[in-house]
């Protein structure tokens, strides 16, 4: 098997190009540049640098109804700016991947330094409702293993599935294992076969219709099962029993990494499906009596652990891009005596 | 089917009636526009149509054929997408100036610097006609408009010198026009590179009407009157419609 030293956004490149990339739009932006500059010359890799990353979204919906398997990839600023497109691409059920390799925010915030602050926004970026399939690896084996997960994802849920990363995870070194992941065939016919008509109107059977609530309602039901019953398919977290303990410690991404050290104290688990929620944990976390969610924003998946257990969840907030052993550590001392002894209700 | 409606075969005639205003011109250029593909004799799976939001942007589900209506201003980054996945196609962006020129407009500022082959069309009414009647990008100095009750008083949007500064195709005509429209949307659609179609068009309702156009035949008269057809211009002038001449092509 083909073992390579790569970096987080490079292995992202190679699982893509393995996925059976066949265009990729984007718009540079630190720190996921890479992933634009790094694919140029690749063969059958079709490239477009567009002028922002509104473009490059909608570019990307165009080659995918097109017939292509398509990514972008990009941080906070731009991923901002394609939730209006995003929204467009889940009501018009368009298979691709997106990459967000998160940066301290908001606004131009620290463009270098890892963050996790776009949780809330990759969920509900875009308005109206829709329910986007959401992956958040911790390493760069994963990273590349994951974006197979990701292109997957998308041809079977016809939808955008986007792929978290942050500064830490994307522009770290690791040696991967180039492995072959069974990869899904594009599941609809190109544009240029038939007489289809895509809207981001409410539809039903290719027509707009915008005065039926009940049309409506029908399509958001249809849009919701078929992402969740897809993401089943796609369970992915990490678990790691601690019998000793009674609480339970939960961390993605970046900062997961080093909550591997409080392992010996406490239980940890690290969600890799952000959304729809990995329903798992809810058995898990039954069996400790606190639970505490460590992440780098200010809790933005804490209160979606709170809303998914019915109970009151600590909360380790580590803005600014800064990972510090110790700081966590005092962080968890500090807040485990204050937290309420209390037992899952679910 | 006799030749004169054959162009029928490119519209879903069972989607119709339109949304639009009775005396509205948008109907007069989707019809061009049939005609245009059935005069190149295309085959419907080779065309796509892309559309943005507003009253130009409903035209691409009135196309028997693939068609796209995408977000506000975000046709033609759309449309570049699908050129560039499949280069066979022949991809054509049918929408308003508000979305092509307003809110789009840098997309439409890098998709003829990159010269995409595409066929844009423009329905400029210079008007926002679907949300009521506000000011455009391409709405005349001193115009009342519900956003410019004391009359505009920014320049209009000078689309042609925008599109000819790359060195793309640049037709103008109207709806009054209806052979010349046709004419210059086939030169378009052989255009090898970048082709901007600009069709002034008549919005009476949110428009017309309160500058002063009793019905939309009082329009369509002021278009015959006021534009002469020029189809050999370097650089068209205000009152002139017509085909410019494109350097090296």
């Amino acid at each position: 098997m083909l073992k390579q030293l790569l970096q987080g956004n490079q292995a992202i490149i190679q699982a893509a190009e393995r996925a059976g990339l066949g265009l990729f739009a984007g718009y540079p932006i630190t720190p996921a540049s890479e992933i634009l500059h790094e694919l140029v010359g690749k063969k059958h890799i079709k490239v477009l640098q567009m002028e922002d990353e509104i473009a490059s979204i909608n570019a990307c919906i165009g080659a995918s109804l097109a017939g292509l398997k398509v990514m972008t990839a990009t941080s906070g600023p731009g991923f901002s700016l394609m939730q209006e497109s995003i929204g467009l691409a889940h009501m018009m059920e368009v298979p691709m991947v997106i990459i967000d390799v998160q940066r301290v925010g908001p606004s131009t915030g620290m463009p270098t330094f890892p963050a996790q602050g776009d949780i809330i926004q990759a969920r509900h970026g875009s308005h109206g409702d829709y329910f986007p399939i959401i992956f958040y690896p911790n390493s760069v084996e994963e990273l590349y293993r994951y974006t197979f997960s990701a292109f997957n994802a998308a041809e079977e849920s016809l939808s955008p599935v986007i792929l978290l990363s942050d500064g830490y995870i994307s522009h770290l070194y690791e040696t991967v294992e180039l492995k072959d992941y069974p990869i899904a065939q594009r599941s609809m016919p190109p544009l240029g076969t038939s007489n289809r008509h895509f809207t981001g109107l409410t539809h039903q059977d290719s027509r707009p219709v915008t005065s039926s609530p009940e049309a409506h309602r029908e399509l958001l039901a249809q849009l919701q099962k078929k992402c969740t019953e897809t993401s089943r398919n796609y369970s992915f977290y990490e678990y790691i029993e601690n019998t000793e303990a009674d609480t339970l410690l939960i961390a993605f991404g970046a900062l997961s990494r080093a909550v591997y050290q409080f392992k010996d104290k406490y239980a940890l688990f690290r969600p890799i499906r952000l959304f729809p929620m990995v329903e798992e944990l809810k058995d898990v976390a039954s069996r400790y009596e606190h639970i505490i969610v460590l992440e780098m924003n200010a809790g933005q998946y804490c209160y979606q652990i709170e809303r998914l257990l019915h109970r009151e969840v600590g909360l380790v907030s580590l803005p600014g891009g800064k990972i510090d052993i110790k700081e966590i550590s005092d962080r968890l001392q500090g807040l485990r005596q204050k937290l309420p002894k209390q037992v899952s209700v679910s | 089917m006799e030749d004169t409606v054959r162009f029928k075969r490119f519209l879903k005639e069972g989607n119709l009636p339109t949304p639009w205003c009775p005396g509205c011109g948008n109907g007069q250029v989707l019809k061009s526009l049939a005609q245009a593909f059935e005069e190149l004799n295309l085959d419907k799976h080779q065309v796509v149509v892309v559309s943005g939001i507003g009253c130009a942007g409903r035209s691409a589900g009135f196309f028997d054929l693939d068609s796209v209506h995408t977000a506000h201003g975000r046709a033609i980054p759309l449309a570049e997408g699908i050129k560039t996945a499949n280069e066979n196609l022949k991809v054509v962006v049918s929408s308003g100036d508000g979305d092509l020129l307003g809110i789009g407009g840098n997309h439409l500022l890098h998709a003829t610097r990159r010269n995409t082959p595409l066929t844009i069309v423009c329905y400029s009414n210079e008007i926002y006609g679907m949300t009521g009647g506000q000011a455009s990008p391409t709405t005349r100095l001193n115009t009342k408009t519900l956003t410019t009750p004391e009359g505009n008083r920014d320049v209009p949007f000078n689309v042609q010198a925008i599109i000819k500064a790359h060195n793309c195709f640049y037709a103008r005509s109207t709806t009054f026009h209806l052979p010349h429209l046709k004419k210059c949307i086939v030169e378009a659609l052989r255009h090898p590179g970048l082709s901007f179609v600009d069709v002034i068009t008549q919005c009476i309702v949110n428009n017309g009407r309160r500058i002063g156009f009793k019905d939309a035949f009082e329009m369509l008269m002021y278009y015959k009157n006021n534009y002469k057809i020029n189809d050999n211009a370097e650089f068209l002038k205000d009152n002139e419609i017509g085909i410019t001449r494109c350097a090296g092509v």
